[in-house]
């Protein structure tokens, strides 16, 4: 009788999602120790890296490129007015510079790249694991994981932050385009006034956060797709799962990241 | 194969790019935080570091030269600033060189300002502290201008008052401006020193008038005010009047002295005029001295008719005659 009451309803409702939820953590634990376990034992999958590698770096370039010279564009748009109040408009070098390399190139970039790739990665091998195909290669003798999951994660940690500083690069190109059609500054002020903007303090940490989030898309990614089930229909929720959690996980990191950067400033 | 050598080619060329615009970067962020090539370390000694942070730079005549390397505190009013900066300075900063911390304009971060020195000093080397001069820290000013304003504000309270006081026709200045009869006797005043000053003027224009007509080089008012050889004669004739009052003074002194004297109680003066027997006495002398006089008078015409003395009488008529002619 007391199962049926609502509240107890709602509460075996609540207590079963949130042990849901920590046993994907311990699974992801579990998945993310497997990978590094398996990426320095032999034998190495080199053309499925570079295959990876070219799927994830040199094709998302365009939408990198095109997202981060759009935001540079209208950050610097925007941002204009107010510093034209201020009387400060010759700060905005320096401060589309600083934001556009500290934080905002690393996240749109890993943002972008989990839309395209942690889905992409998650309905692949969504569909392989529901295909059987998996399953297939480890009776063939084959580590799917070592193939399939391993090449992925190493391929996004190490092209996003070369993606990234492309970003960064046509975010602050946009940025210049405005200054120098609005406020006539000259492409050489606007770049050496970015520079003496930013220290190693601005550039180092926002490279090594940007390997972390390629880690993470690429680990959501496989960890969704390498064990999605329930049939066809999994395969949509392993590709929209990843996006949404890899996401999170891409804000959660950054958070960790600037706490971190944070304290080594302050030392 | 050939889709698979193109896809590896664009992914070097990627990789290559990527990696050499990171490493651009860090390069030339790192050149101007002096990171790379030749730097020499200096210091200097302020007061306050008003904000001053590691990495902030450090500007020699407005040139970019360096960075601040470290902030040490030494007590609580010395501070330690050390600089790193560009080994190619090191021909042109002197030893007499000032340092200052500013600010990179008006809502910029803080840096240090070396100015040259006036003299002419050796040029600097490691490890050398520069002299420094502390500016006035935006704090202090608004300190300076929280005192002026509450200095403003009292002295507007005051002047409320005086002008509520001037109002109300309170006090000189009150009545000044409201008491109509005083305005018309102001006037009437203003009008009397009009005249006044009128009559002033025509005076002095009729002195100036005077004293051109005198003639300076012949008259006397034109030698006391001209001659210096008058002059001097004038200051010997005051310094002999001067000599001839302070010898009349001791003898006046003197006089006094004398007069004392006469009127002192046992002064001959003071006894003839008070005791009466005497001068009776004297008196009566003086009449017995007439008598005696007149009688001896008589003796010696006697004498002259005598036989014995009459030779001698007209000898000397007989002389006096010879004389007189």
């Amino acid at each position: 009788m007391s199962d049926s009451s609502p509240n107890a309803l709602v509460k075996s409702k609540t207590f079963r999602r949130i042990k849901h939820f920590f046993v994907q953590i311990g699974d992801l634990s579990y998945f993310a120790g497997r990978f590094f376990k398996e990426v320095f034992s032999p034998p190495f999958e080199f053309r499925e890296l570079l295959r990876q590698c070219y799927q994830m770096g040199v094709l998302s370039l365009f939408l990198v490129g095109l997202t981060g010279f759009i935001i540079g564009l209208v950050l610097t748009l925007q941002s204009r007015p107010t510093l034209i109040e201020f009387g400060a408009v010759s700060w905005m070098p320096n401060m589309v510079g600083i934001s556009i390399v500290r934080e905002i190139g690393p996240v749109i970039t890993a943002l972008i790249c989990a839309g395209r790739i942690a889905s992409g990665i998650g309905a692949e091998l969504g569909s392989m694991r529901v295909t059987e195909q998996i399953d297939a290669m480890e009776v063939s003798g084959t580590n799917p994981f070592k193939y399939l999951v391993v090449t992925r994660i190493l391929a996004t940690t190490l092209m996003l932050p070369l993606l990234v500083v492309f970003g960064d690069l046509i975010a602050l190109y946009g940025s210049a385009l405005v200054e120098n059609i609005k406020g006539n500054v000259s492409f050489q002020l606007y770049f050496n006034t970015v520079f003496d903007a930013l220290n190693w303090g601005d550039l180092i940490p926002a490279t090594i956060k940007s390997f972390f989030f390629g880690f993470v898309i690429g680990l959501v990614g496989c960890f969704k797709g390498y064990y999605s089930t329930k049939g066809t229909a999994g395969v949509g929720i392993a590709a929209n799962t990843a996006v949404v959690m890899a996401s999170l996980f891409l804000f959660i990191v950054d958070f960790i990241a600037v706490f971190v950067t944070d304290i080594f400033y302050e030392l | 194969m050939a889709k698979t050598t193109l896809e590896n080619l664009k992914l070097g060329i990627f990789v290559i790019l990527g990696t050499s615009l990171l490493l651009t970067a860090a390069y030339l962020i790192g050149n101007r935080q002096n990171m790379f090539g030749g730097t020499f370390n200096i210091s200097a000694v302020f007061k306050n570091a008003n904000g001053l942070q590691n990495g902030n730079n450090v500007r020699f005549s407005g040139i970019n030269v360096g960075t601040v390397n470290k902030i040490e505190m030494l007590n609580d009013t010395t501070i330690l600033v050390y600089m790193s900066i560009t080994e190619n300075m090191k021909g042109h900063i002197k030893k007499d060189a000032v340092a200052m911390i500013g600010s990179d304009g008006l809502v910029g971060s803080m840096l240090i300002n070396i100015v040259p020195g006036a003299g002419v000093t050796p040029l600097i080397e490691e490890g050398d502290e520069l002299e420094s001069v502390s500016k006035i820290a935006t704090q202090d000013m608004i300190s300076t201008l929280n005192v002026t304003n509450e200095n403003a504000a009292l002295l507007t309270a005051d002047l409320l008052k005086v002008t509520q006081s001037l109002t109300k026709g309170k006090g000189s200045l009150g009545r000044l401006l409201n008491d109509t009869v005083m305005a018309s006797d102001l006037q009437q005043t203003i009008a009397n020193f009009k005249y006044a000053s009128h009559s002033a003027n025509k005076t002095l224009s009729e002195l100036n008038g005077m004293v051109s007509t005198i003639n300076f080089k012949e008259s006397t008012a034109g030698v006391l005010l001209a001659d210096t050889i008058s002059a001097r004669k004038m200051r010997q004739t005051i310094d002999n009047l001067e000599k001839s009052s302070s010898e009349l003074e001791q003898m006046s002194k003197e006089l006094n002295s004398v007069i004392n004297g006469l009127n002192g109680k046992n002064s001959f003066v003071q006894y003839v005029s008070k005791d009466t027997t005497l001068v009776f006495q004297l008196e009566r002398t003086m009449q017995n001295i007439e008598q005696g006089t007149a009688r001896f008078n008589e003796n010696m015409e006697a004498l002259k008719h005598n036989f014995l003395t009459r030779g001698y009488f007209r000898k000397l008529e007989k002389k006096e005659k010879k004389n007189t002619n």
